[in-house]
């Protein structure tokens, strides 16, 4: 697969990330003041991601898999930057696209067209720029009839279309995919399982997010499995969906 | 070499990056800040045409609608607190008066109302990708600015209709006013902002403080009115108290200005049994006008700093609070 060389260098350093959520019940004023004191009370917190350590080196692409709320998402997030961290550190270099859930951050209220601008900017690119790549993303996403349409008019494979265009055309480094690719029609995920076969070839670094162990398997050189927000398997990947199984048997 | 090798290479050259602003203390902080937001400016050009759009998307006027408001409201004023409360016999040019007013106070109270709720207005970009998010606030201002700058025209051309274009010195207190209403209303809508996402309640509270503070600043009646009400209840602090405020000090500098009959005597007609002129006295301007608004200028800083400082600390969990 991947030529991961022996010196091929680190591009996200997760060490010792630990994430908490607070879930308070109320959200206002009355509540919190009803509340006052026992506040305590009407707190949940509890730790989505415990201690993760991982190097991941250019060029690789890692199936991140768990069950349901074993804490994937939000570990992308927290390398995405969208979330911090409680404890630990990230360190991250190169340019990073990222997919995560549904939507890829757009505006409700804005076309397509004007999506792919505010999105191309947001990741890095400039104007001039994305005028140069633009009709690239419109072919790609096959929605060129609705790309003067507001995106809440969307379905979500046309959502994903779009969004996945784009990430791929601003030449990320590194590609976070988040569940996302599995509301596309089934063409459309085969150009994606494409498309990120050929930015495997071209060194690019993938993690991903994905419940089908078919697409693991054909795609990743090392899964990391998440359990209660623990790594509990880092390596190969036909261990690694073992291990999954074995995971989903011991919760 | 392969593209991949070369990439490698690359990357292997990048310093690492931190991700996630440390959330105590140390390191950077405004400057820091700052630094991210130019960095992005292309991006806050494009969110501010975004807001500008979005708000008169689907409306047949478009953005004239930016001008209707204000000019209902000189109207109303003008109408209401001028002819029928009088307020018109005492202050000449009684109409480009309460449009400077209403001019600087719409950027203001524009600011405020839509900083404090854009973060939570974009929770979908905010969800989904990183980006500095003092850039949401900051879009807010862009966008009243524009607005601002669509009614500051039709102010200055008023004044030049009318013949009242104020030319002396004190229109450099113009740029001073606005730069400090700048200044407070975007401190404001950064610290409003993230408190609005923790407590909902605070956007409300919001329009309740500004109809306050609307009518706490000598919009629609002037200074004088205030002084006038201070001496003849024998509160002589009054005055010094109304005057404390940033926003208050803010417009009586920019009405003095651009409202050129307020710095001076002007004839308002004759009195009918005796047929002397009654005359407008000059306003009694502030004194030190300009040392007070360059004190409130730096302790406008001053709140800015500590509020991107308290924006910074709680932006970490805006995505899972949202
Ligand atoms: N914003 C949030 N506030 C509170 N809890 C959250 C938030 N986001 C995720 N969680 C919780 O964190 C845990 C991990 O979620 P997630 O990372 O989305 O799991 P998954 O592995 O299915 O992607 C879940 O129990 C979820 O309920
Ligand atoms: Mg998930």
């Amino acid at each position: 697969m991947t030529t991961a060389s022996v010196e091929a260098p680190v591009v996200v350093r997760a060490q010792g990330v630990s994430k908490r959520f607070v879930i308070r019940k109320e959200k206002s004023l009355k509540e919190r003041i009803v509340n006052f004191g026992r506040s305590n009370l009407h707190k949940e917190d509890f730790w989505a991601l415990r201690d993760v350590t991982l190097d991941i080196e250019a060029g690789t692409t890692i199936g991140l898999v768990g069950a349901n709320g074993s804490g994937k998402s939000t570990l992308l997030k927290v390398i995405g930057g969208i979330i911090q961290a409680n404890e630990g550190t990230l360190e991250r270099r190169g340019r990073m696209a990222a997919l995560l859930e549904l939507g890829a951050g757009f505006h409700p209220d804005l076309t397509g067209r004007e999506n792919v601008f505010l999105n191309a900017a947001i990741l890095g690119l400039s104007q001039k720029q994305t005028e140069q790549y633009f009709d690239s993303i419109v072919d790609f996403s096959e929605i060129r009839d609705f790309i003067d349409t507001q995106v809440k008019f969307y379905s979500s494979g046309m959502y994903v279309r779009l969004a996945f265009a784009i990430a791929v055309h601003v030449d990320p480094d590194i590609l976070l995919v988040d569940e996302v690719l599995a509301v596309g029609d089934e063409p459309f995920q085969r150009k994606c399982m494409a498309k990120i076969e050929e930015f495997q070839r071209e060194g690019r670094t993938i993690i991903f997010v994905s419940h089908s162990a078919e697409q693991i398997q054909s795609l990743c050189d090392r899964v990391v499995v998440l359990s209660h927000g623990k790594v509990v398997y880092d390596g190969p990947t036909d261990e690694g969906i073992d291990a999954l199984r074995a995971s989903f048997e011991g919760r | 070499m392969s593209v991949a090798q070369e990439r490698a290479q690359r990357l292997a050259a990048l310093p690492f990056e931190r991700i996630g602003r440390p959330v105590s203390g140390g390191g950077g902080g405004f400057i820091a800040g700052m630094k991210e937001i130019a960095a992005h400016r292309e991006l806050l050009g494009l969110l501010v045409r975004r807001e500008l759009k979005q708000r008169y998307k689907d409306s047949a006027l478009g953005f004239l609608w930016s001008l209707i408001r204000p000019l209902t409201m000189l109207l109303i004023y003008y109408v209401a607190i001028g002819q029928f409360l009088g307020a018109a016999r005492g202050i000449p040019q009684f109409a480009i008066f309460v449009f400077a007013g209403l001019t600087l106070w719409g950027l203001y109270s524009e600011i405020i109302t839509a900083g404090t709720t854009s973060i939570v207005s974009n929770a979908g970009l905010i969800k989904k990708v990183y980006l500095p998010r003092e850039i949401f606030p900051l879009a807010s201002v862009g966008s009243a600015l524009f607005n601002f700058g669509v009614q500051m025209i039709v102010l200055v051309g008023a004044t030049v209709v009318l013949g009242q274009f104020p030319l002396s010195w004190n229109l450099l207190y113009v740029p001073a006013a606005t730069l400090i209403i700048l200044i407070y209303g975007l401190a404001l809508a950064i610290l409003l902002s993230a408190l609005n996402v923790y407590l909902r309640d605070v956007q409300y509270l919001v329009e309740v403080a500004l109809l306050i503070f609307f009518w706490a600043s000598p919009i629609v009646y002037s200074w004088s009115f205030v002084l006038e009400a201070a001496e003849r209840s024998d509160l002589p602090w009054l005055g010094d108290v109304y005057i404390a405020s940033p926003i208050s000090t803010a417009i009586l500098a920019f009405q003095k200005g651009i409202w050129a009959a307020g710095s001076q005597d002007v004839v308002m007609g004759t009195n009918e049994q005796t047929g002397e002129p009654i005359i407008a006295a000059a306003q009694p301007w502030p004194a030190d006008l300009d040392l007070r608004l360059l004190l409130m200028g730096l302790i406008g800083i001053l709140l800015l700093a500590i509020a991107q400082r308290v924006f910074s600390r709680l932006q970490g969990n805006f995505a899972q609070e949202i």
